[in-house]
């Protein structure tokens, strides 16, 4: 079971719910991944627009929400973001994200880390995402983070687990679940990032954006799954020459 | 009296409350939160807070996102 602060779950497979082509789909996708948890963001509302109602699908289906500060540049915006989040959603879960940069949408570390240290106080159970930073995350982690986020690669990108080697490291030295998030652009990237150790991982770009959203969440709930079992199941190591599966040298002989 | 609600000019008759000018506008509360000058309001206190003449409420909800 993935445990996140006071909760439970049995998926390792978070969504996010940005990207698809309409809310229908999003839940359809939703309800095939088998996730628990999924993000959500904050907008100025259009008055002139009519509203969706989003969230009464979405809490049929009891998962956990997870608003976003996506927008916020600096950490008073980030906890501005934050507390109208939790007023919306009436949840203190929180995936805080700071990336002032509109071309990479990098996390920034500093801001992310002061943002997460007031949130903690102000009683928000802080999901970071941030750079794949070991000593960032053991910081965030310091602060009274309930997990940390760190990314494979930039956000939308699909390029996979770019960052695997100080994955590796985050996750030897965590205390707290390491979700990877941002940049997982396969099935197989996930199930990579299970094998690595990762608590669970988050992908929102790869199953939106592909052709059919609904078999590409089942396909990543099995690679989640796959890449997990694998993992407790201890991996073989690696070696550089070759070491015999069959008994060649005996049947050489014989002859 | 008159607020700005999401920079548009609204006139209200005095003493709306945040609740009072949600209903005005037609506005479902479901995912919806509310800032009067900068300060989020609790979801809680609507029905008490009284606006003032020339607040910035600022009202804001749920969307999709990652």
């Amino acid at each position: 079971m993935l445990r996140i602060a006071d909760k439970t779950f049995n998926s390792r497979l978070l969504l996010g719910s940005g990207k698809f082509a309409s809310p229908q789909l999003m839940q359809q996708a939703v309800a095939a991944s088998g996730c628990e948890l999924v993000t959500l963001a904050l907008k100025r509302l259009q008055l002139d627009k009519p509203q969706d109602d989003l969230l009464s699908p979405l809490r049929a289906m009891n998962v956990q929400l997870l608003p976003n500060t996506s927008g916020a540049k600096t950490a008073k915006e980030a906890v501005f973001a934050a507390e109208l989040a939790r007023e919306a959603l009436q949840t203190p879960w929180l995936k805080l994200e700071i990336h002032p940069d509109a071309r990479y949408l990098m996390p920034d570390p500093i801001e992310t880390l002061l943002a997460a240290e007031q949130l903690v106080k102000l009683g928000f159970v802080v999901l970071p995402y941030c750079s794949a930073d070991p000593v960032l995350c053991k910081r965030l982690e310091q602060v009274g983070c309930a997990a940390v986020m760190p990314l494979g690669a930039a956000i939308g990108s699909n390029q996979g687990l770019q960052t695997r080697a100080m994955l590796e490291i985050i996750i030897e030295q965590a205390t707290v679940p390491v979700i990877i998030d941002a940049g997982i652009g396969a099935p197989s990237h996930a199930a990579a990032a299970m094998e690595l150790g990762a608590a669970a991982v988050l992908v929102n770009t790869a199953i939106a954006s592909s052709d059919n959203p609904v078999a590409m969440a089942h396909a990543f709930a099995l690679a989640v799954e796959a890449g997990h079992s694998a993992f407790n199941a201890g991996l073989a190591h690696h070696s550089r020459q070759a070491i015999a599966s069959s008994p060649f040298t005996d049947f050489v002989a014989a002859l | 009296m008159q607020i700005m609600l999401n920079d548009s000019i609204v006139q209200l008759t005095t003493h709306s409350t945040v609740a009072e000018l949600l209903q005005l506008q037609q506005l479902a509360t479901t995912g919806l939160a509310v800032a009067v000058n900068n300060n989020v309001i609790a979801k809680g206190h609507w029905s008490e807070y009284q606006l003032q003449h020339l607040d910035n409420v600022q009202l804001f909800h749920i969307v999709t996102g990652g």
